[in-house]
């Protein structure tokens, strides 16, 4: 239950992300969108406790192009596309009827709906703009010439990662690595585990007690 | 639906949990549960109407009889339904033609979406073709009842028209087989409707709905029921007498709400027990204020027609029917399917927006 070893994927570490939101805003820019438009990738501030005992911990996420794409299962006039070549999941715009449905299928709030009402979403920087990954040539690494997705690029603390898994895998931690065998997250996103505070983890993981704000978009 | 989250927090709130802001789950508005609802309406409708047709063979009665009265309205309830179905899900597409070319565009038949709409259509194909047979052609015009509204529609248009349709329908009439076979395949996209049910039941990310079978069985159940109790309220507002083939149908619908009730008290204790934060958001918002008077219209629409279909199928079997029970039967058994149709309508509307999907988090 994980991706092939030549399919992208994103890697976040929680202890790097400094909540500024420099992701989200360059990813914006790189694909043109108006600044009130929906956040192909959203940070959130998660909290728990009150002062003096208060911990909040920022975290980014967009589409993950999970292995499984439960959107694309779902999506009835096959918009959207797994693609077998680098696991990118792209959006056919000229297909796409405006139904949402996706949205409730992704679990992680990934898919948006501009005024025409037709869903766009992360590409990975594959393309510009909304569908813009639709039909593009496969995938290239920044060494083979392709360009480093911009929410990698802009990241202050280097805490979001994006490559084939197979490279991917090879800068991660162990302890990361291991739970991503495991299964953590379903297979669809590589996360470091948060070592400052294991116990706010934990509380996370069982979804009690914290506060998660600037959740909506 | 802003609206649903704050209740939601508030509620999560009073319950001693700290405040959550969740991920709206606002993807769609009240068209989807109209949808949802009417379509299994319109296959509940047709069910009625193929199965009057059946049982007035059965009985070896003429084309002139209550039954041909039940399967006329049957028929045309289904089509207003699949219509009005087919309206509300159209109005929330932000591409409507793309849908409306659905033969080109919707090709993930793993997608319940794109199977839903072929059975829908299927459906309604089905109950244009029985109604006509029900509506034209030599029997039908030396019938009468309320029922043949649309003859007098055409017959207005134009007398010749009418004599036309007549005519033609006479012709293409089939034989007994074929039409047996007919009701036959129209009551399997009368069933497939459950379709709607796993619509919402394979949304992983939403606890409430996410149950294979609860969901699809209740969407079914009260959906059915609901479209023969629609049926049946409309031929009963002109055909007044309560006899065995109403009786039958009243006790259908009674067994239907009680599955559903109980199927419906299922769902609920489960989703109190469990202990996902989703599951336990919805069931908090269930349970507040106006969606807890709400929840309580859902079970009232189920218990009415149960008990009143009940006492009034029973007595009319037993011989019982006193003429108290005569007089005021009709009445209660319009008034209970009324509180069918709100019911399972403000159950569907229910959960949409009690709806929570699993809070999003990636992180350590
Ligand atoms: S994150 Fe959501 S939109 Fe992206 S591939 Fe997964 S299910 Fe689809
Ligand atoms: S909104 Fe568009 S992309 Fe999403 S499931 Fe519907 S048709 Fe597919």
């Amino acid at each position: 239950m994980s991706a092939d070893d030549d399919h992208w994927m994103f890697y976040f570490d929680p202890n790097r992300c400094i909540g500024c939101h420099a992701c989200s805003v360059s990813c914006k820019q790189r694909h043109n969108r108006d600044a009130d438009a929906d956040d192909w990738r959203t940070v959130s501030h998660v909290s728990s406790g009150e002062y003096p005992d208060f911990r909040e911990v920022p975290i980014s996420m967009s589409c993950m192009h999970c292995h499984d794409a439960p959107c694309e299962q779902v999506c009835p006039p096959d918009a959207i596309i797994k693609r077998e070549e680098d696991g990118i999941v792209t959006v056919d715009r000229d297909r796409c009827i405006g139904c949402h449905y996706c949205a409730w299928a992704c679990p992680f709030g990934a898919p948006t709906y501009d005024e025409e009402g037709l869903m766009s979403k992360c590409n990975l920087c594959l393309g510009e703009g909304p569908g813009g990954g639709h039909g593009q040539p496969e995938r290239q690494t920044p060494e083979e010439g392709g360009a480093v997705p911009a929410c990698v690029d802009d990241c202050v603390g280097g805490a979001i990662k994006a490559g084939p898994k197979s490279e991917i895998m090879q800068e991660v931690s162990e302890e990361a690595a291991e739970r991503f065998e495991q299964g953590a997250y379903e297979g669809r996103v590589i996360v470091e585990p948060l070592k400052e505070d294991g116990e706010m983890a934990d509380s996370i993981r069982n979804g009690d007690e914290l506060n998660i704000v600037d959740m909506a978009r | 639906m802003s609206t649903t989250i704050s209740v939601l927090s508030a509620a999560l709130a009073a319950a001693g949990n700290s405040e959550v802001i969740w991920h709206p789950a606002d993807y769609w508005d009240l068209s989807i549960p109209v949808y949802l609802f009417l379509a299994v309406v319109a296959g509940g409708a047709y069910l009625t109407g193929a199965s009057a047709c059946l049982i007035r063979s059965l009985r070896g009665k003429g084309a002139c009889c209550l039954e041909t009265e039940i399967a006329r309205w049957g028929f045309l309830v289904a089509i207003a339904a699949a219509a009005g179905a087919g309206l509300a899900v159209l109005s929330h597409l932000a591409v409507i033609y793309r849908a409306i070319l659905f033969p080109i565009y919707l090709t993930n038949f793993d997608s319940w979406i794109t199977i839903g709409t072929w059975i829908l259509v299927l459906l309604s194909l089905f109950a244009v073709v029985c109604l006509l047979l029900q509506l034209f052609g030599e029997h039908a015009a030396s019938d009468e009842g309320a029922s043949l509204f649309p003859r007098t529609i055409v017959a207005w248009v134009s007398p010749v028209l009418l004599e036309t349709i007549d005519g033609l329908v006479d012709r293409v009439r089939p034989p007994m087989s074929v039409f047996a076979g007919l009701h036959l395949l129209g009551s399997l996209f009368a069933l497939g409707t459950i379709y709607t049910g796993f619509e919402l039941a394979i949304v992983d990310t939403v606890p409430l709905w996410n149950d294979p079978v609860i969901i699809p069985a209740l969407f079914l159940t009260s959906g059915v029921a609901a479209g023969i109790g629609a049926t049946l309220a409309l031929t009963m507002l002109f055909e007044r007498e309560i006899g065995p083939v109403f009786a039958g149908y009243a006790l259908t619908v009674s067994l239907l709400s009680a599955v559903s009730l109980a199927l419906l008290y299922y769902g609920w204790i489960l989703l109190a027990a469990s202990d996902a934060p989703a599951a336990a958001a919805s069931y908090a918002t269930l349970t507040d204020g106006w969606y807890y008077v709400g929840a309580w219209l859902v079970v009232l629409g189920f218990v009415a027609p149960m008990i009143i279909g009940l006492v009034i199928g029973l007595a009319t079997f037993a011989d019982r029917l006193s003429p108290t029970l005569e007089r005021v039967g009709g009445p209660a058994l319009i008034g209970s399917f009324g509180l069918l149709l709100v019911g399972g309508l403000l159950f569907r509307i229910l959960l949409l927006l009690a709806a929570a999907q699993n809070p999003l988090v990636v992180i350590g």
